[in-house]
Parts: structure tokens; C-alpha cells; sequence
């Protein structure tokens, strides 16, 4: 899934992962499970541009995110002998990045109130909005540029499920333990955070 | 047929619709045209969602970022194996049901007598020729720390995720030292006698209330116990923990000695290095070498080949030094007899506490200074330094946050449980002292106490750190959470303490308080950073 992603998108982001092959990753992650420091630096190479962009995305500040990033590898040292390889491993390692940064957000605000705030009953929501879609056509560099601002200056408690599901691809079941919430609500989050994220970019638009 | 709410299109669109509703929305797709439009606009915003989000920034992460990760293999390795050695040396202590002599009892921080400073005078040592002694200890702990080292890779293995290869290495390498430790001999009991007769050709190892050493040994000599007597010959060093030590026959090596008293009444071939209440050269006595004391009192009567140093409450000098004689402490006193043939240099607090006889016979030249001790804020010197030291309080404060960013973070936060960590610190001020006594004290435990002692020291430094950066935050309270906030909360919190500090008494008790609340905020964290490990680990299987 990764090594296509890489293949498609417009930009090599890890330049390495694009030539690694399957087989060789997973030599390096075994290596890695055996406490092989050079492997774990291979990996670090390989994926920090990810976990990093992750943390950047749903943290406010680029030190919190270095910081959780860090943290990130840190433990991975422990934490993957625990990979088992039921799912991809850069998938995986987004989960434990996203794991991170929930746990840094909520040792920062003392809690989740920011993520559950939102009152419950967002089950019924009205049918297809009248304003079609802003994020329709195909973007220019800076569009794109605009719409990572845009996922950045939204509310935590959009942000965070909407960065997981669209950067890190964690399904909706996995962002729902990770934030400790229902799946529906999950599901709810997303949407409202999508529709919240034209709004935005409609008023710049305009 | 009613259309679908976008939100169940959008779903859909995840992948994240229930199969049933997802196959009656398909059937639905195929006849509405609208829904169809509508789920390819969704389609088109997600690819260009993640497009845009997966197009990383311009930002990086630090390049510095992955160093970090050799330097915590290190410290856990560090970490492991100062586990395993204080646990083997304290079921070590257990088995030989070791209680600690009263010899001892002095190197408890806690009761150091004769104004001795133990951290200062113990570096001093280390620094002059005390590595050594460090080496001859591993070598003699060799049996016994094979069979630990042995268990202790057992259940390193047996818990893979514990073993790192480093920490593999380390242990190799103190095996390694501790082979030469097979040529032994190792006697215990209330007396242990080596008599007239009788030659040891091995290295001794004697602990007992009394050691009497009447006959030779080849190898070197360490001796734990209530009284040491060496009326015999010892070829190699004299290593002593005994709380009485008496040479009157002869010591072809150096003496190295941590004891209540140490007496020189025959001939010792190389040099002294003694950490001692009490040293006395008789005028019997001669040292081929020179001497490096730090004790309460000394007295000089017999004759030093080389230059003697001394940290000494007091000193008498009777008799001859080949070379300087230097000493610091409180007085000093030459008398006739005494002939220094290299220059004398004394630090004192008054000179009247310094007796040159008329007699006395210097070669070289006289070097008396006088320490007054004025009040520190009358010296530009004592802002100085205060400025340095705060300079590197908030460098290290800054290394700990990029190196171990989560952990100085956490520690800050920790110290904001008050009583706990006060409670906690208490304990851990007082018992790691303790703990690192026993460690040493079983032999098999000196490398593993000098760890616990660095980490015991560098923990009461960084108390100061963490409950600094805290008050700063408490005062501050900034909005964010970067590291510049944390710094310079830092910097208000670490004034703050600099000045309550110079309250008399009252700063004492803060200084006291702070080590105690920094020092229970580390313990803490250290404590529920493993348990964090661990529950990650769970979460993340």
C-alpha cells in the first residue's frame, strides 16, 4: 500500500522507501526487533518524514511535534517487537504516532474535553449540503499548500480524526479506540470536519 | 427512492459503511444520477484531501533527531546492568550474611566526621591511582561474579526484550576484568592469621574482625574487618576497609586505605593514598613513595621519600618529606626536626594556625596563604560564579530537553504532586546512600555503587532543574508548551530559588526541600516511565 502511494504521489517523499522492497523492509524490521541499532536508524530515515508530518498535523507547534516524534522512536525500540505484520508496517507506525500525539494532547489539556466536547447528537445530519465541493478539482502546489493550512487552523477535535484518517489511513474503528469514542461519532467528526475544511477554504476563495 | 444523506455517501466513500447498507447504497448508485455525482465529488475531495496532506511541508524533523537513540541504549544498557549488579551483590550480601562493619559506618555521607568532604576526597582518589585499586577489585570479586553474571544473562535472556547488545558487551567486558580474580585465596573469620611461617602466594582476600598478617604474601592484600595488622610482608598492594590499620612490617606496594585510622610504623615501598579520620607516620615509618591524604588529623613522624599532599583538618610534621609538602586545611604545625626538601605551600584559614619551628629545615621556598572567609557577597567572584553556575544549570536543563524531552517535561510536571514527590524524595535521599554502602560493601557491588553514586549525584542536580523549571511554570503559566516557555520558566524558577537559598536557615530548609521534591519528581517519573513502557507495549499489540 505505501511503496504505491509512493509511486503516485507527485513528490518522492522518502526518497529510500520508494526503492526499498517488501522483502527488505522486512529484513530491516526484523533486524530491528533484535535491538539492531543500525536498523532502527534505517527506519528512522525511512519513516520520520511521515511520523513527523503526522505529529505536525495534530499538534500546534513544530516542537511539540519533534518532540512527539522523537518519543515515537524512542519507544519503537521496545514497542516493535509488538509489530507482527497483520498490517502494513508504515500503517502501524502511524497508529503508534497517532497513540503519541493523543496522549500529548491530552497531558495537555488535562483530559480529552477538546475531542468529546461536541455534543452527541450529531446521528441525524442534513442531506448533501447545497454547496458543492471547493476540494473538486485538481489543486496546484499552493492549493495544496492552502489545504494543509486550512487542515491546520481547524479545531482539534476535527483535525485530529480527520488527520488520522486521511494522512495516517487508520480506519474509523481504529481512530475510535484511539480516542476512546464511539465509531458513529468518529464517522460524524470526519464529516463535520470535511464540511468545516470547505467552509474554509470557500471564504479564502472568496 | 429517498437519496442518501451525504454523510452515509461520505462514509461510503471511506470504505466505512456497513456491508448490508453499502450494497443497498450501490444498488441505489446505480439508478440515482445525483447520489452518483455526489459520490464522486466525494471521492475527488479525499483523494485531493490526502494528496494535499501526504505533500509534506517544507518542514523536517530535526536531523538531529536520531543520535538520540544510541544515547538511550546507553543509559537503559547503563540502567540494566547497575540493576543486575545491585541485585546480585545485595543477594550476594544476603548469602554471606553481611551486615555492614562499623568500619564502615563512616562512609555514610550522613555521619562523615573531621570536616572530610567524602564526594570531593573520593574523586581526588580516583583521580590519583584509585582506578586502580577499582581494577583489582574486579578482578578478585571474578568467581562469584561469574556465577551472577552468569544468572543475570540467564534471565536477561529468558526476557529477550530486556537484552540489548551493548549492554551484552558491558557485561563481557567486567566478565573479562573479572577473570584475573581467580587467583585468589580467600579467608573469613573472626580472626584470620596469616602466621609467621606461612607464605600466600595468591592475592588475599581477609575479612574478619581481626586480620593479622605475621608471615608473606606474594599478591596483593585486601582487608575488610575491625583491625588490620600487617607485621609481616605484603609484596603487592595493601588495600584496607578496615577500621584499624597498623603496618608495622612492610608493604613492597602502594596502601590504599579507607579506614577510622591508618599507622605506619615499617616500610612501605610505594605511595599512600588514604582516606582516613587518622593517619600517623611513625618515626619507625618510611614511605618509598609519597602520599595523597585527605584525613582529620596527620602526624608526620617518620619519612616521606616524595611529595606529600594533604587535605587535613590538622598536620604535624616531625619528620622528613624528600620532596614538596602541600597542604589545605585548617592548621599546620613543623616542628625542629622536620626537613622539607622541596617548597612548602599551605592554604589555612589563619595564619596563627600555622607553627614553623625555627629549626624546621625548607629547601625550597614558603607558600603560606591565608583563606579568609569573607562574606560572599562581598566578593565580584561569588557573582561569578553564581552566573556560571546558573549558565549551566540552564544548559543542562536545555540538553535534557532536547535529549530526553519527554522525561524533563514529565519530571517538571511531577514535582507539581507536592507531597509525594516530597515524601518520595525523603526516601530516596536518605536510602540510596544507604543502598550504595550495602552495594559496596559486598564487594561484588563497588562498580555498581559508583554508578548508583554518580546517579544518586547527578539526580540531586537536576532536582534543582526540574523544581525550577516548575516554579517558573507555576509563576509564568504560559499558553504554550514549547521549549523556549520551558527555559525560561526555568530561568525565573532557578532566581528565585538562588535568592530564597541565601535566607539564613530558611534557605537551607528550601534547599533541602527542593532536592527532596526534585528528587521524588525523578524517582516517579523513572518509576511510571517503565510502567508507561509497558502499557504501550499492551495498547500497542
Amino acid at each position: 500500500m505505501d511503496t504505491k502511494r509512493n509511486v503516485k504521489g507527485s513528490q518522492p517523499r522518502e526518497g529510500k522507501a520508494t526503492q526499498m522492497e517488501g522483502a527488505d523492509l522486512e529484513s530491516v524490521i526484523a533486524r530491528a526487533q533484535g535491538h539492531d541499532a543500525e536498523a532502527l536508524g534505517e527506519i528512522y530515515r525511512l519513516y520520520v518524514r511521515r511520523v513527523f508530518g503526522l505529529c505536525r498535523y495534530m499538534l500546534d507547534s513544530r516542537e511539540s511535534a519533534e518532540d512527539a516524534t522523537s518519543e515515537v522512536f524512542l519507544k519503537l525500540q521496545r514497542s516493535i517487537e509488538s509489530y507482527d505484520g497483520s498490517i502494513p508496517f508504515a500503517r502501524w507506525l502511524l497508529r503508534v504516532a497517532g497513540n503519541q500525539c493523543i496522549d500529548a494532547l491530552r497531558r495537555r489539556k488535562r483530559g480529552r474535553q477538546e475531542i468529546v466536547e461536541v455534543e452527541e447528537g450529531v446521528a441525524v445530519i442534513e442531506a448533501a449540503s447545497s454547496d458543492p465541493s471547493p476540494l473538486g478539482a485538481v489543486l496546484s502546489t499552493e492549493e495544496r499548500a492552502q489545504v494543509r493550512d486550512a487542515v491546520a487552523r481547524l479545531p482539534e477535535t476535527y483535525r485530529v480524526p480527520l488527520v488520522l484518517r486521511y494522512y495516517g489511513e487508520l480506519s474509523y474503528d481504529e481512530i475510535a479506540q484511539q480516542l476512546g469514542l464511539q465509531r458513529n461519532y468518529v464517522a460524524a467528526l470526519i464529516f463535520r470536519g470535511k464540511q468545516e475544511l470547505r467552509r474554509k477554504l470557500g471564504h479564502r476563495s472568496k | 427512492m429517498e437519496c442518501y444523506s451525504e454523510q452515509i455517501v461520505s462514509i461510503f466513500v471511506d470504505g466505512e459503511l456497513a456491508v448490508e447498507e453499502a450494497r443497498r447504497l450501490r444498488d441505489h448508485l446505480a439508478t440515482c444520477r445525483h447520489c452518483g455525482q455526489l459520490l464522486d465529488a466525494l471521492r475527488v475531495e479525499n483523494r485531493v484531501l490526502s494528496e494535499s496532506l501526504q505533500e509534506l511541508s517544507e518542514e523536517r524533523a530535526s536531523p538531529t533527531g536520531f543520535p538520540r537513540l544510541p544515547w538511550s541504549l546507553a543509559w537503559r544498557d547503563v540502567a540494566v546492568v547497575a540493576a543486575v549488579l545491585a541485585l546480585a551483590s545485595s543477594v550476594a550480601a544476603w548469602i554471606n550474611k553481611l551486615s555492614i562493619p562499623e568500619a564502615l559506618q563512616w562512609l555514610n555521607p550522613f555521619s562523615l566526621s573531621g570536616g572530610t568532604n567524602l564526594i570531593f576526597n573520593l574523586s581526588y582518589y580516583l583521580a590519583h591511582g584509585g582506578t586502580a585499586m577499582l581494577r583489582d577489585y574486579a578482578a578478585v570479586v571474578g568467581e562469584r561474579f561469574l556465577l551472577l553474571l552468569l544468572a543475570g544473562s540467564g534471565l536477561l535472556l529468558g526476557r529477550r526484550w530486556w537484552l540489548r547488545q551493548p549492554g551484552l558487551r558491558l557485561l563481557i567486558v567486567l566478565l573479562a576484568l573479572s577473570l584475573p580474580g581467580f587467583a585468589l585465596e580467600r579467608r573469613h573469620s573472626e580472626l584470620v592469621t596469616v602466621a609467621a611461617n606461612e607464605t600466600v602466594d595468591d592475592t588475599l582476600l581477609a575479612s574478619g574482625k581481626i586480620v593479622r598478617v605475621e608471615g608473606v604474601v606474594n599478591g596483593d592484600l585486601l582487608a575488610f574487618g575491625g583491625s588490620l595488622e600487617v607485621r609481616g610482608t605484603v609484596k603487592g598492594d595493601l588495600v584496607s576497609f578496615a577500621k584499624r590499620t597498623v603496618v608495622s612490617g612492610t608493604v613492597e606496594g602502594n596502601i590504599y586505605n579507607f579506614s577510622h585510622s591508618l599507622d605506619l610504623d615499617g616500610q612501605l615501598g610505594h605511595s599512600i593514598y588514604a582516606l582516613v579520620q587518622s593517619l600517623r607516620v611513625n618515626d619507625r615509618g618510611h614511605v618509598g613513595g609519597g602520599m595523597v591524604v585527605a584525613a582529620g588529623d596527620v602526624s608526620l613522624e617518620g619519612e616521606v621519600n616524595r611529595s606529600a599532599t594533604m587535605f587535613a583538618g590538622n598536620a604535624d610534621v616531625s619528620g622528613s618529606i624528600g620532596r614538596e609538602l602541600s597542604m589545605t586545611g585548617d592548621s599546620l604545625a613543623l616542628t625542629n626536626t622536620s626537613r622539607i626538601g622541596g617548597s612548602l605551600s599551605a592554604r589555612v584559614h589563619e595564619l596563627k594556625n600555622v607553627h614553623i619551628a625555627d629549626g624546621a629545615t625548607i629547601v625550597g621556598t614558603r607558600d603560606i596563604q591565608v583563606r579568609v572567609r569573607r562574606s560572599h557577597f562581598a566578593r565580584p567572584r561569588f557573582y561569578f560564579y553564581k552566573a556560571i553556575w546558573l549558565a549551566a544549570a540552564m544548559l543542562v536543563g536545555w540538553l535534557g530537553l532536547v535529549l530526553f524531552p519527554g522525561f524533563f517535561r514529565a519530571s517538571t510536571h511531577a514535582v507539581g504532586s507536592g507531597w509525594r514527590s516530597l515524601g518520595l524524595g525523603v526516601g530516596v535521599l536518605a536510602g540510596v546512600p544507604v543502598a550504595i554502602v550495602v552495594t559496596a560493601i559486598t564487594l561484588v557491588g563497588i562498580p555498581a555503587s559508583l554508578m548508583l553514586l554518580a546517579v544518586y549525584l547527578a539526580a540531586i542536580y537536576l532536582a534543582k532543574i526540574w523544581v525550577g523549571a516548575f516554579l517558573g511554570q507555576l509563576l509564568l503559566k504560559p499558553t504554550g508548551a514549547t521549549k523556549s516557555d520551558w527555559l525560561l520558566g526555568l530561568l525565573v524558577g532557578l532566581l528565585i530559588l538562588t535568592i530564597v537559598e541565601f535566607i539564613p536557615y530558611l534557605g537551607g530548609l528550601v534547599r533541602l526541600g527542593v532536592v527532596c521534591l526534585g528528587l521524588g519528581a525523578f524517582a516517579w517519573q523513572l518509576y511510571r516511565d517503565f510502567t508507561i513502557s509497558n502499557n504501550d507495549l499492551k495498547k500497542a499489540s
